[in-house]
């Protein structure tokens, strides 16, 4: 018995021996890295690319990386189509070699990736649209890291809510009675209390024809009531997720302001009804106006010509413009109240380089040549979007000159580009919800009769924001 | 008769047998794999063991013995991709760890098959008979021990596939990983202090205990409702006076066959505020009603129990009709002689027998409607409601860790609380399970 006793304990501390010796001698080792953009491109590379959909839909995708692939074809790097979702995550794909080597998403996505250096600093003055891109743009990819200020993606193209309305659908003597200022602009598109008055009289009109509409729960849309009237999303320009604005200021104003709308348009406001069926109504003239992004211009001008119009009239009748004004006051319902600028969230997209690649100055040559300016201007044409690129900006003119004037004066807000901003969609989109539920709910039900309410409200906001980012965090 | 009762011999363990009688080939097999067989000159077998061995040491001497090192640390080396540094990755760390330990538990298989096979020879030749032979041994896997040869690959199977992520999903609720520490970030374990900061949270608590009891009210309520609709439906269809009942069941089947999230995005729309049934209302002269608005906790708790109804019934139904299929019909027809009314045949031939039969099936049901996400994730979801902490009032505890964990990247919360329902969840099975007639009485209806 001891005999083999001795050989299984024998033989196991022998296994047990193995694995902690050669266990504990294992390890990775730490090692000194160096820069990864040389100048030098690598040859006989594939790079994949990561695009949105729109993109890839209306072929500007494969426009671009034809080009490209011609243009460095004497250096052997091809640049494919990455075949991801576009919403894919390079925090959870990147470290296991899935992701893509460049990447176009919006800045507040693209932001996130930096904490766990997922995307690489670029060096963007060496890139030919440095210095055709405004600041704004810039800022929404820039950060700190260690001290020092890093630039981690390059604008393509900059998003912000514009009105659009049907011209033909103003009353046949607005320049009398609704062009106080006689500009030669329709007083209901230059602001909101004029929008409000209409509203309320094409409503009285019956047969579902509103004035104004849009669904007032969707923060990204609504959240710019707040913004207009002293409110933020996170502190030291939007880079401290502990200091939350939503109650800051007069924001309160901004709460009563989307009361106040709720109550011109019907209970299709409160949930996505209105945000579904938009394009059709619009096309139908059961509604005036509407607020959304400048990319779906055209889906607009599908529905009129389906209604009867022929594309040349679409055109004329729809007409893309800025924010209107806000009251100082917060009372839509005041006549000749002193105006203040609208303020509205909006977002820049760019590209990013992905730390994984194995082929970042490759990556780097194609970021180049998508933000030159013929790729640029290939972009906005094909897709409808604005781009960053000022030159570019000029030659298209039209809602880009509106966009970026708005992004240049303040008006359009970029989004938080720190990951914690995940955080502040639900909470918003309830309290949005509650408010634009309010001028629905009897009498005896209504939560928000007083700008207090409304603040308090604000504050839970804050803190449910502020719970959901730091409750579970050690 | 007096039944004489016998104390069962106490057997003795076969480690304890082969530890005291092993010759020294059981010695040499125990020092060295396929050395006692060797002895035996059962060479094929000898070297196989062999191979078995040094295969396996080579893979813990290559690899394995850094993934249990590294299971134990989940690395050291921050990985740092703007200078192409290579680091530690814990979660590969984390999931090749427990690869190794399957192959740990897989060597001592082999190392204890071995040491039995040296004694069952030693055995064979001192009860006079001839050591068996390779190939008849072999013969044996296809025969006597088929049932090794055929489970042997699933097994690993399984083992790589199912057993490897729920050991990692449930080690995850023991490290640090989520949040801000996702790799490159290095993980870290952390012992029982997730289950301690749940425990302890102020703002938990309360909307626990909420969630928990609509939890289980819908639980109950969604799964009695979906069994009794599916087997009074089967039952219907089961009636001689039906007729054209293949095209009947057609319908649930339909309803069965759309996927589940088309299914509740086409209920959410019909019940929005610009749906059918508003604009039914608004042509009829009423208001639009807020269906699953803010304000409407009850009415959206009961169109997501109908929504359920409307998506499980079908196969409730379907398991009924089979199950119908088999009652034996004389039952019924000694109960009518007696006088018993069709209810009455209901509560005590049918009943009894269906529910015997899809006891673990209704447990299942239960379970899964406990842990139901997509119900009120799309008839409802992007809603905090007041006193709820990052909850809404029609959130099942599935969707809260859904908010508190997945939502904010916090995986190790997220497997914690799943190890917590997994806890509420096998208790209530294992208890109803138990206290049921199948389990009781399991030999009745064969």
């Amino acid at each position: 018995m001891k005999k083999t006793i001795i050989a299984v304990s024998l033989h196991m501390a022998i296994l047990i021996a193995i694995i902690a010796v050669l266990g504990s001698a294992s390890g990775t080792v730490e090692q000194e890295g160096q820069a990864q953009f040389t100048g030098e491109l690598e040859r006989n590379v594939v790079i994949r690319i990561l695009e949105n959909d729109t993109a890839k839909e209306q072929g500007y995708l494969q426009e671009l990386l034809d080009a490209f692939n011609a243009e460095y074809a004497e250096y052997g790097i091809v640049a494919v189509d990455a075949n991801m979702d576009q919403y894919s995550d390079l925090e959870n794909d990147g470290p296991y070699g899935y992701g893509p080597d460049v990447l176009y998403q919006a800045n507040d996505r693209i932001m996130r990736y930096v904490a766990g250096r997922h995307i690489q600093p670029i060096p963007v003055e060496q890139l030919d649209c440095y210095s055709e891109i405004s600041e704004s743009a810039w800022e929404a990819y820039t950060t700190e890291v260690s001290g020092q200020e890093y630039i981690f993606g390059v604008p393509v193209n900059v998003q912000g809510p514009l009105l659009y309305y049907r011209k033909d659908l103003l009353p046949d003597n607005w320049e009398e009675d609704w062009d106080d200022d006689k500009n030669g602009v329709p007083d209901m598109v230059e602001n909101w209390n004029d929008m409000y008055a209409f509203s309320l009289w094409r409503k009285s009109q019956g047969n579902e024809t509103f004035g104004y509409m849009k669904s007032l729960f969707d923060p990204y849309f609504a959240v710019g009531y707040l913004y207009s009237y002293g409110a933020y999303s996170f502190g030291n320009n939007n880079t401290d997720p502990s200091d939350i604005g939503y109650s800051a200021g007069d924001s309160e104003l901004g709460g009563w302001v989307i009361r106040q709308l709720a109550s011109i348009m019907n209970e299709w406001c409160i949930d996505d009804t209105i945000t579904v069926n938009a394009y059709n109504r619009l096309a139908r003239g059961d509604y005036f106006a509407t607020m959304t992004t400048p990319d779906v211009y055209t889906l607009f001008i599908d529905e009129m010509v389906a209604e009867g119009m022929t594309r040349e009239e679409a055109v004329e009748n729809l007409v893309v413009t800025s924010i209107p004004k806000l009251p100082a006051s917060g009372d839509l319902s005041e006549g000749n109240p002193e105006l203040i600028d609208s303020k509205m969230m909006g977002g820049v997209n760019g590209y990013a380089i992905s730390s994984y690649t194995k082929a970042p100055n490759a990556c780097l040559a194609f970021v180049n040549f998508a933000t030159s300016y013929e790729m640029m201007k290939l972009r906005s044409e094909m897709l409808g979007v604005v781009p960053a690129r000022n030159d570019t900006v000029l030659e298209v003119g039209g809602l880009a000159l509106v966009i970026n004037r708005s992004l240049e004066e303040g008006n359009i807000i970029v989004m938080p580009s720190i990951k914690e901003n995940a955080q502040m969609w639900t909470p918003l989109q309830t309290f949005f919800t509650d408010v634009a539920q309010d001028a629905y709910r009897a009498e005896n039900e209504v939560k928000y009769a007083s700008l207090e309410a409304i603040k308090t409200a604000l504050q839970n906001v804050d803190q449910q924001i502020y719970d959901a980012i730091f409750t579970l965090q050690e | 008769m007096k039944k004489i009762k016998t104390k069962p011999k106490k057997q003795t363990p076969v480690l304890v047998k082969i530890l005291k009688e092993g010759n020294k080939n059981v010695f040499a097999s125990a020092l060295c794999m396929g050395a006692g067989q060797l002895m035996y000159r059962q060479w094929a077998k000898g070297l196989l063991f062999l191979l078995a061995q040094i295969g396996l040491v080579a893979f813990f001497v290559l690899y394995g013995a850094g993934a249990i090192a590294g299971f134990f640390t989940l690395g050291s080396v921050e990985a740092n991709p703007w200078y192409g540094t290579e680091g530690d990755n814990s979660v590969m760390m984390l999931i090749m760890g427990i690869f190794a330990f399957i192959v740990l538990a897989v060597y001592l298989a082999i190392y204890w098959l071995n040491i039995k096979d040296a004694y069952k020879t030693q055995k064979r030749l001192e009860s006079g008979r001839a050591i068996r032979p390779f190939k008849s041994e072999l013969k044996g896997l296809l025969d006597s021990n088929f049932h090794m040869t055929a489970l042997t690959l699933p097994i690993l199977g399984v083992s790589v596939f199912c057993v490897i992520p729920i050991i990692f999903m449930m080690l995850i609720a023991f490290t640090n990983y989520g949040g801000n520490i996702i790799p490159p970030e290095l993980v870290d374990w952390v012992g029982l202090s997730n289950f301690g900061r749940i425990v302890t949270l102020s703002q938990f608590a309360p909307t626990f205990f909420k969630i928990l009891g609509w939890n289980f009210t819908w639980a109950i309520a969604s799964t009695a409702l979906n069994y009794f609709a599916g087997l009074g439906l089967a039952l219907l269809y089961n009636k001689k006076c039906v007729k054209g009942k293949a095209f009947w069941r057609l319908f649930p089947i339909l309803a069965y066959a759309v996927p589940g999230f088309i299914t509740l995005l086409a209920f959410r729309f019909m019940f929005s505020y610009g749906g059918p049934i508003n604009q039914m209302i608004v042509d009829g002269g009423g208001t639009a009603i807020g269906f699953l608005g803010i304000d409407a906790k009850w009415s959206s708790r009961i169109i997501g129990l109908f929504v359920n109804a409307w998506l499980t019934i079908p196969s409730s139904m379907l398991l009924a009709t089979g199950i119908l299929s088999n009652m034996n019909n004389d039952l019924y027809e000694a109960a009518r002689i007696d006088g018993a009314s069709p209810f009455k045949q209901f509560t005590k031939i049918t009943l009894p027998f269906v529910v015997f039969a899809t006891t673990p099936v209704l447990i299942g049901q239960f379970i899964a409607n406990f842990n139901n996400f997509g119900i009120f994730y799309f008839l409802r979801g992007g809603l905090y409601m007041d006193g709820y902490f990052l909850a809404s009032d029609t959130d099942l505890l599935i969707n809260w860790l859904f908010n508190l964990s997945i939502d904010n990247n916090y995986y190790s919360i997220g497997a914690t609380i799943s190890i917590i329902i997994f806890i509420i969840t096998s208790v209530i099975s294992i208890a109803v399970y138990k206290s049921s007639a199948s389990y009781k009485q399991e030999d009745t209806y064969k």
